[in-house]
């Protein structure tokens, strides 16, 4: 696909992200901090429910050679990098995907977030270019390489190649896996609805109150 | 139009993005948002520092500024289609914190997003709707550290509210 192609698909694929996300009210924070602090799992279902289909779509097109997986060696900073970006992610109150669509509705505390992500990933740069770690793509192996703290490049299509099983075997398992916690998600809140309703009905009174005794004023 | 009167059940939403991610992921590759912002900053750096930029190895090795990457415009998509859904739904309003201590948190929330987007090659959304989908080891390292991180951010929000 030439560059245009390629910009003006993933301009259409942003516009409805970008649509769908501002009418349902998803985030992707509240998929995590909620569910740590409030136990509310409004969005973290919405994101089990996504990361089941595209982990069955994913590994079955890896399975017949197609689509484009993401490429790179990770290791130590993967874990590290996002350890900090969740910290910041709960702070600012939005992700990536909010800061964007939070600023389409006019919110400048997102606007501002996003200006600040910037600056990050500018002061990054800087560091970056003092000590060339985490390695640049260029640079990468597909290998361990323990003393830069990498761990090489591993994924279904590697599993695959590795164990001569479909790829889209491996995917079966990790969305039962998803599907479970999801399942376990869903018997949570009907346990905090019945939970609900209980304490509701016996806060209820259950007679009818009884009529206020007649006061004989002793001044009669 | 009902679409913009109602609140969209998020599951319906995301499982429709996920399957606009497949043709993605077909096409392209899966969605992604950190590779966008971090090819947006460059490109923001260049035209404030001009060929000062080319100093710092980062925008030579790493990323050379370039106005035809395709993950730009998934962000620039995202503002447009979110413009466009508060517009028709009448949720368009200029809203900002009231408070200084919630501007000083959005500063430094930002702040650890993009060094953390940086350090790790990877953001939330490649995290859950690409490398962890594709099986990558990497989309595992990143939810522990994304969901230790968000524990952590919980930790010091409720501090700070309670506080």
């Amino acid at each position: 696909m030439s560059v245009v192609g390629e910009c003006i698909v993933a301009f259409i694929f942003g516009s409805a992200v970008g649509l769908l996300v501002q009418r349902s009210r998803f985030c992707n924070t509240a998929a995590i901090r909620d569910a740590i602090l409030f136990k509310s799992f409004r969005n973290t279902k919405a994101l089990l429910v996504a990361m089941i289909i595209l982990t069955v779509a994913f590994t079955t097109f890896i399975s017949i050679g197609e689509g484009n997986p993401m490429r790179f060696d990770v290791g130590l900073n993967t874990m590290a990098g996002l350890f900090l970006f969740g910290i910041g992610m709960v702070l600012a109150g939005a992700c990536t995907v909010s800061t964007w669509v939070k600023a389409g509705e006019g919110n400048i505390g997102a606007m501002w977030a996003l200006l600040f992500t910037f600056i990050g990933m500018f002061l990054f740069s800087l560091v970056w270019s003092v000590n060339y770690w985490p390695p640049a793509s260029s640079s990468m192996t597909g290998q361990p390489d323990l003393e830069a703290l990498q761990l090489g490049f591993a994924n279904a299509q590697t599993l695959q190649d590795t164990f001569g099983v479909p790829a889209v075997v491996f995917g079966l398992v990790q969305a039962l896996v998803l599907f479970l916690i999801y399942r376990a998600i869903r018997r949570k809140e009907t346990a905090q609805a019945r939970h609900h309703e209980t304490v509701k009905a016996e806060r209820k009174p259950t007679t009818p109150p009884a009529k206020p005794a007649v006061v004989v004023d002793a001044a009669q | 139009m009902e679409f913009f009167k109602k609140t969209l059940d998020p599951v319906i939403a995301l499982a429709a993005i996920a399957v606009l991610d497949i043709f993605l992921f077909l096409l392209v590759g899966a969605w992604t948002v950190g590779g966008g912002e971090t090819m947006m900053t460059g490109l923001i750096a260049k035209f404030f520092m001009g060929d000062a930029l080319n100093r710092i190895p980062f925008w030579n090795l790493v990323f050379v500024p370039d106005f035809g990457y395709w993950k730009i415009y998934i962000s620039l998509g995202m503002l447009t289609g979110a413009i466009v859904g508060a517009v028709l739904s009448g949720e368009f309003y200029i809203r900002y914190p009231r408070r200084i201590s919630e501007w000083i948190l959005i500063t430094i929330g930002g702040l650890l997003m993009g060094i953390g987007i940086r350090l790790a090659f990877v953001c939330n959304v490649s995290t859950f709707f690409g490398l962890t989908p594709e099986m990558n080891l990497g989309g595992y390292l990143a939810i522990s550290g994304i969901v230790a991180g968000a524990w952590v951010g919980s930790l010091i929000y409720k501090k700070i509210l309670e506080g």
